[in-house]
């Protein structure tokens, strides 16, 4: 499934204005503005003047808060986004409810705090948002997140997410049984979307000690979509009700190389459509023509 | 896109939403009705979308887009006051203070819910000790410092259902008290939290006194939904009167 364009001319206005340039440019307008966050609750409010306001929107970091305010417009960021623009971009400084500005430890705790499963969800953010998707709550659909190509007021969503952790201490609870399973999959056909697990390994402990940790774990991807045999045996697909029985393909698709080193903010578009078209081979593929390719589509 | 604004005494409107439409506010609260989001078809095979467009992701803003709040009638006047939690009336103006604010011994007081909501509105303008001008800005970090008896995602819940014309009010608090009895350990319950609310429906015929049950009660779930104690607790507490419970998502 590609990805779902509102309008005609919504995907070249994606290639001519990447993903990765907005964010970019709105690093270094947050930078140059010194905006900073307020924590309140579980989310940060920030006051934007127009130049950073303009940005956040295109970026899709936030919500705004419609109000009376002239000189100002105010956002609502969730913990994952303004950690993402504290953390990763290093443009976004953050306050407490004693107005003073506080440090990395003392953001993680107070995040930690609100929402002790933060680092997962953060590291599957952060995972998605490095490679140009645009990551928004999956809240309405019973998901963590779901990733847009762009903007979503240029094209629909195409994955809704489930973030899981290894082990016994699965943050999330979610796919243990086969009802809920099979609960995402019928949903996500619903609404025209891929369901994508993110199962985020830690190498040592526990990922809530320090950001530091978050370093040190990797993330694993696979989609899950239902298959239905009857539709599978020729050419043209015929629409018949199934059985009772449910199969589904589990495709494993690797990650693309997103180190810590050296953060590749390559062709946003078309870079994701090629994800999407050969995720079924991924395995296959072989390193020296996945690494040929990908320097053809950097700029 | 565009999105009607909020104009003045919202309160007022019997239909209960005559401002923003129900489809184009961003849905930051999940109160129990659990929309059908399967296709009506038994069938297996993906449909395309149908109610997904209706209700479809968030609200999306674009450059230049947002709208801007612009209250009509004349603004009113409070003063913040930091060891009650309130602000309270100097000047008061419009309809909308039919169903905002509380009545203490003939004087108008509102808590922060409501003095936010009404500052991001423009329906009022908000003064500290010293006369100087309060600011959203300022109301915020209030909110933050977690004193006044409300945590921000009360404080959504409690701007969602007030943009939509329902009436709310703490519980516990009632909404007008003429003797000076129990007035001050009232007052100073306006700074604990409460995750409860009575909630009305919209009414142009409401009156503090007296305002009757309310529609039904109104809980904010923190983290996970609620258990069966806490359920059959708050039922206690109602006394009859219809139970909600609300969750808010956060990004």
């Amino acid at each position: 499934m590609g990805p779902r364009w509102k309008g005609k001319d919504s995907e070249a206005r994606a290639l001519a204005e990447p993903m990765s340039e907005i964010v970019q440019q709105l690093q270094s307008c947050l930078i140059h503005s010194k905006t900073r966050g307020l924590l309140l609750g579980c989310s940060v409010l920030l006051g934007a003047g127009a130049d950073c306001m303009d940005l956040l929107i295109r970026a899709c970091f936030g919500q705004p808060i419609i109000t009376a305010e002239k000189d100002k417009q105010w956002f609502e960021l969730s913990l994952e986004e303004s950690f993402y623009l504290f953390h990763s971009l290093r443009c976004l400084e953050i306050a407490g409810e004693d107005k003073r500005l506080k440090n990395e430890d003392e953001i993680w705790q107070y995040i930690i705090s609100k929402k002790p499963a933060f680092p997962y969800f953060y590291k599957a953010y952060s995972h998605l948002r490095d490679k140009n998707w645009v990551v928004r709550s999956g809240f309405q659909y019973g998901v963590d997140f779901v990733a847009y190509h762009y903007h979503p007021a240029l094209v629909h969503s195409e994955y809704a997410i489930l973030v899981l952790s290894e082990g016994s201490d699965d943050v999330n609870g979610r796919l243990n049984v086969w009802s809920d399973l099979k609960c995402m999959v019928r949903l996500c056909g619903s609404v025209v979307k891929t369901l994508l697990v993110l199962r985020i390994n830690r190498s040592d402990g526990y990922l809530a000690v320090s950001p530091l940790c978050l370093e040190k774990c990797n993330v694993e991807e696979y989609t899950i979509t239902r298959w239905n045999p009857e539709q599978c045996r020729e050419e043209k697909t015929i629409n018949k009700r199934t059985g009772f029985l449910f199969m589904c393909s589990v495709c494993r698709m690797v990650s693309r190389a997103c180190n810590n080193n050296a953060k590749m903010r390559v062709g946003d578009v078309k870079y994701q459509e090629e994800i999407a078209q050969d995720n079924g081979q991924r395995h296959n593929a072989d390193p020296e023509e996945e690494k040929e390719k990908l320097e053809k589509l950097k700029f | 896109m565009t999105i009607t604004l909020i104009e003045e005494s919202f309160a007022t409107h019997t239909d209960g939403l005559s401002v923003l439409e129900t489809k184009q506010i961003r849905p930051i609260t999940g109160i129990v009705e659990i929309e059908d989001l399967t296709s009506s078809s038994d069938g297996m095979s993906d449909l395309e979308v149908t109610s997904e467009e209706l209700n479809d992701e968030e609200l999306q803003y674009t450059s230049g887009s947002i709208p801007k709040l612009q209250f009509r009638k004349d603004t009113s006047k409070a003063r913040w006051n930091a060891e009650m939690g309130m602000a309270k009336v100097i000047e008061k103006n419009g309809k909308m203070w039919i169903t905002i604010g509380i009545v203490r011994r003939g004087k108008l007081y509102c808590t922060i819910e409501e003095t936010l909501f009404l500052a991001e509105i423009g329906a009022h303008h908000l003064l500290d000790v010293g006369d100087t001008t309060l600011f959203l800005k300022d109301l915020y970090e209030k909110v933050a410092e977690g004193k006044s008896g409300c945590c921000w995602e009360t404080f959504k819940v409690y701007r969602h259902l007030k943009s939509l014309g329902y009436i709310v009010g703490r519980y516990g608090v009632p909404w007008t008290m003429k003797s000076n009895n129990g007035c001050n350990s009232a007052l100073q319950g306006t700074t604990k939290t409460s995750a409860v609310s009575d909630i009305y429906l919209p009414n142009s015929k409401f009156r503090k006194s007296p305002p009757g049950d309310p529609s039904f009660m109104l809980y904010v779930t923190r983290a996970y939904p609620p258990s069966r104690n806490e359920i059959e607790e708050l039922e206690r507490k109602c006394n009859g009167i219809p139970l909600k419970f609300s969750h808010v998502d956060h990004g």
